[in-house]
């Protein structure tokens, strides 16, 4: 059973692909939490949905190639510009001008990109363990871009199975090497089983499309220079997928306010739901103070 | 004293009216206090204006006809005209273009009458049991007095003392009557005291031309109703709900028709600013800061899990015994919890103690009021009314509980350790959803005593005082994790807390733990004391008699007492050698000065002299006599004057351990202090012996909480 089940369940069509989306609660403002890598899909906002939807309302979907999306295999839709078009898209099927943004790990730079792209329809950014190319990675994920689509050693070990050939041979066991590293806290057998099991409703090929998808242009100064809204940044210290300094760099370079969680890895909104829920509310509350 | 005192002051002269203000703070925005005069003045606020100001910038007024502005007593010079006058001179002075409003009673309506009519002034409006009239419903005496306001009215009554002739001649009545109405909560005997005494440093005629003045140029019904209904700022409204001056139903109706946020205090009556300063500081802050859009400050939050043990320890710098054993504890503490932090909220002279021995001193401590220059100001020859004195301290308690509440908000402590901490006591009691952490309170006496001198009134207070307590660990027992008692079940004051109240003893033992004295110190062998004397330079065969009063200012008259039976001593025992120990408050140079008496300030490791004389004359704190009682030394105490603690409750104690000598500082002459020293000085002492374990059992009961 789920805490709260959305009161309107849809579907957008933007260019071909077919997107759901749910609307929970009527508040004001209307926050808008958005997918991340396809690897899950918007179940990974389950600690939040129902805290937030009685307050504001809260939109979520699913991008393209998971949960009730359209697995798609075109590369051109996983940019992070095409997902910010495809979250405009929800927003304007459910009839709202002006959201808070929300977005995890990759949903980062999808937010980002919206806030960029349609400045005026964003109120406010939570980045939460934003995967941003601020910094160059760090030193045990250095290799993954070069060897990506090479075949993969014998043994492999660690970051090795970051391979595009291991995903297509041994998913399963990638994807619980991946949430491993993802959930760097003690105790997270459950959070773990849940994103294995979200990872599992995708298959190597759509993440493959979506590894061959071109990357994110800009970096640095330039990614927030068309940023005009608040932001707000919350960051594992212990986050071994995007490094607590990313976090801090994008609440210097955003000018924003950084929430350090001391000992969170890469998804405290799972793992740390209270405080993570306290402090977007408490965002919120002040945007609209 | 005073909590905060301005950074600036001043008086607006208006029409040859003096309008003082005052102005705290440098912080934005700014805040204008308006009293209701002239029925009191701006030490309603002292509450608020200390943590206020650390946040904001705040002006205060005295708002015509009392506090210290003039007292014009003509009606027509107390129109609501004119006080906007009044607050319009006193923002330009102070240099605010605009401010935040916060008003008492009537002069909410002030309030909305400046935001009426000089809309670019005014930011926001608080308005605290607000006389806004023609909203909600009035209250039925106002209603049935109104109409005999000019009769004469023989030996009135109750209510019917609000009236002209009555108020003019029976001003005392009047007021008394009017704030013992008003003062619906129990254990109001400060607030109560207070509110009399600012009302009465006006006058009969001036309350009368206020009351009047102020119907003078009062909107109609329409008008107000309408400049209610157009007021464009944000207001905060917080109201009492057992108000009996201005009905709560007048604060919701108010809050409903400028569509502001309503704040109401069950249980509170009509001076909520007085009696629930907690609540009423956090309410205005909230409302300020979402007024403001407070700026979002980056921060550090560690997962449960990830956090270090942290405790953070109180210790009262009201002498300096209590850090002495404080660090104690904190030693055996870390002993049984090598991982724990501890942080330290304190103010001099703890810190310097604390700082001396490596201790981490929380910078918050900077913002803590003085308790003891507030207790130095209370003292007076050998004299300390500490009851009283505690008393007084009200404001100060508010102002540092503010500052406590902040750190442990931001602080995540586990512990909070609090020696004789009593407004942290106190004000979790009073307001119990703040408390944060685990909370050991300690002390080493329980039940305020009163004084014979005192009367009937003070067995009164301090019988209130004492109910108030056991009312509040009766009905909260969460607050105190655990109490300590720093002495042994023998040593409780054999008395009751009151008339119907129970006996201290059974009380005490049935609400605390014990932990038998904590000296701080291992007293010396004999072998140690000859050591010791031997590096002082004191020969074996001198008799070396110690003189100390402690660190505060209170003991010049002691030592000056002392030092003038030094001669009549001298020729009874001529190998005598005085010590006297000014401490650092009093100029050694400004005493007396004899032949082979030594005068001296400030002494490092007293405890060396005191455990190695051959006899000490000292004040009656504990500290010092339980260290000469752990040291087996002859001595003489001589309590403060009016200082119930040290005769009563060190008096008891120390009679326990069979220890020293008590003295009566007035009854005692030269002759007399020269005769009770030769006669101890022959007196061989076996005191029961000091417990030395104290600390560590101490630091056991804290540690089972963490």
């Amino acid at each position: 059973m789920q805490a709260a089940y959305p009161d309107i369940e849809g579907h957008v069509q933007r260019d071909g692909v077919c997107l759901g989306y749910e609307v929970f609660g009527q508040g004001d403002p209307t926050i808008l939490l958005l997918p991340t890598w396809t690897i899950i899909h918007s179940r990974f906002w389950k600690m939040q949905v129902p805290y937030l939807s009685r307050r504001y309302r809260v939109i979520t979907y699913d991008g393209p190639g998971n949960g009730r999306s359209d697995r798609v295999l075109d590369p051109a839709r996983y940019t992070a510009d095409s997902h910010a078009v495809d979250a405009a898209a929800v927003l304007d099927a459910c009839g709202v001008e002006r959201a808070v943004v929300v977005g995890l790990s990759l949903g980062a730079q999808y937010g980002v990109r919206l806030a960029a792209i349609e400045p005026e329809r964003v109120i406010g950014l939570v980045l939460i363990g934003p995967a941003l190319p601020l910094l160059p990675p760090a030193p045990e994920r250095a290799g993954i871009g070069e060897s990506f689509f090479e075949p993969y050693p014998e043994n492999p070990r660690g970051w090795d199975k970051y391979n595009l050939a291991y995903w297509h041979d041994e998913y399963l066991d990638f994807v619980e090497f991946f949430f491993d590293r993802v959930f760097a806290e003690p105790h997270s057998t459950k959070p773990r089983e849940d994103a294995v099991g979200w990872a599992l409703e995708t298959e190597p090929r759509i993440l493959e499309a979506e590894a061959r998808s071109p990357e994110l242009g800009l970096t640095g100064q330039d990614l927030f220079a068309a940023v005009k809204c608040p932001t707000l940044v919350i960051h594992g210290t212990d986050d071994r997928i995007q490094q607590h300094e990313i976090g801090v760099e994008a609440a210097r370079l955003s000018d924003g306010t950084m929430v350090s969680m001391e000992g969170s890895g890469h998804m405290p909104n799972v793992r740390d739901p209270v405080r993570v829920n306290l402090e977007v509310r408490d965002f919120i509350e002040r945007l609209i103070a | 004293m005073r909590a905060v005192f301005p950074d600036q002051e001043g008086m607006v002269d208006r029409d040859g009216v003096d309008i003082h203000y005052e102005v705290y703070g440098t912080g934005e925005p700014t805040l204008l206090l308006i009293p209701p005069s002239p029925i009191t003045h701006s030490r309603i606020w002292k509450g608020l204006i200390p943590f206020l100001s650390r946040h904001y910038r705040v002006v205060t007024l005295d708002g015509r006809g009392n506090g210290k502005s003039g007292r014009p007593a003509d009606p027509g010079t107390h129109t609501q005209d004119v006080v906007l006058g009044d607050l319009l001179a006193v923002l330009d002075a102070a240099r605010a273009s605009q401010a935040i409003l916060v008003a008492h009673c009537h002069a909410s309506m002030w309030a909305v009458a400046l935001a009426t009519s000089h809309r670019d002034r005014v930011e926001a409006i608080v308005a605290i049991e607000p006389g806004v009239p023609y909203l909600g419903t009035p209250q039925p005496h106002w209603v049935e007095t109104a109409p005999h306001w000019d009769e004469i009215i023989e030996d009135p009554r109750g209510w019917q003392l609000n009236n002209r002739q009555a108020i003019t001649t029976r001003h005392r009545d009047w007021v008394e009557f009017f704030f013992e109405q008003q003062l619906v909560e129990p254990h109001s005997t400060r607030q109560f005291e207070d509110a009399v005494d600012w009302a009465l440093e006006s006058t009969g005629d001036v309350l009368v031309a206020g009351e009047e003045g102020f119907d003078i140029d009062l909107p109609d019904r329409e008008t107000a109703e309408e400049m209610y209904r157009s007021l464009h700022v944000p207001t905060l409204t917080i109201h009492g709900d057992r108000d009996i001056c201005q009905h709560v139903d007048r604060g919701r109706a108010f809050a409903e028709v400028t569509q502001g946020n309503l704040v109401i205090i069950e249980g509170a009556g009509h001076l909520t600013p007085a009696r629930e300063p907690v609540q009423v500081n956090r309410a205005i802050r909230g409302f300020v800061d979402r007024v403001r859009g407070a700026p979002m400050h980056s921060q550090v939050w560690a997962r449960g899990m990830n956090r270090r043990k942290k405790a953070l320890y109180l210790s009262s710098p009201i002498g300096l015994g209590h850090a002495r054993r404080d660090l104690a504890i904190a030693r055996e503490l870390r002993k049984l919890e090598p991982d724990l932090e501890i942080d330290w909220l304190a103010q001099e002279p703890v810190t310097t103690v604390l700082e001396h021995s490596g201790e981490r001193v929380h910078p918050a401590g900077e913002w803590l009021a003085s308790e003891s220059s507030h207790i130095a100001s209370e003292s007076s020859g050998h004299e300390l009314h500490c009851f009283q004195a505690l008393r007084r301290m009200d404001e100060i308690l508010v102002a540092n509980f503010m500052v406590f509440q902040e750190v442990v908000e931001e602080g995540q402590y586990d512990l909070i350790i609090g020696d004789e901490a009593w407004e942290v006591d106190y004000y979790w009691h009073e307001n119990p959803e703040l408390k944060r952490g685990s909370h050991v309170w300690l002390t080493d006496f329980v039940g305020y005593l009163p004084m014979p001198e005192g009367g009937e009134y003070e067995a009164y207070l301090t019988a209130d005082y004492n109910a108030e307590m056991i009312e509040h660990i009766a009905r909260f027992p969460r607050i105190r994790d655990r109490a300590i008692y720093v002495g042994n079940r023998d040593d409780i004051y054999p008395e009751v807390f009151g008339p119907d109240l129970p006996k201290i003893r059974d009380w005490t033992e049935e609400h605390f733990d014990f932990s038998g004295y904590i000296t701080g110190f291992t007293p010396p062998t004999a072998g140690q004391a000859e050591e010791w004397r031997a590096a002082l330079g004191w020969d074996s065969d001198e008799k070396v008699c110690v003189v100390t009063v402690g660190g505060s200012g209170v003991g010049r008259d002691l030592l000056e007492k002392v030092i003038a039976a030094y001669p009549l001593v001298k020729k009874r025992v001529p190998e005598l050698r005085m010590v006297a120990v000014a401490g650092p408050r009093i100029e050694p140079e400004s005493l007396p000065h004899h032949p082979g008496l030594e005068v001296h300030g400030y002494l490092d490791r007293l405890y060396r002299q005191l455990s190695a004389c051959d006899i000490a004359v000292v004040q009656g704190g504990l500290t010092t006599t339980m260290e000469l009682t752990a040291a087996q030394r002859p001595f003489l105490y001589f309590p403060l004057v009016n200082h119930f603690e040290q005769n009563f409750h060190v008096r008891h104690r120390l009679e326990q351990y069979g220890a020293g000598r008590h003295m009566d500082y007035r009854e005692t002459d030269p002759d007399q202090l020269t005769e009770a020293i030769v006669a101890e000085l022959s007196h061989e002492v076996s005191y029961r012996p000091v417990e030395n374990d104290g600390a560590h059992r101490a630091a056991r009961m804290i540690s089972e909480l963490i």
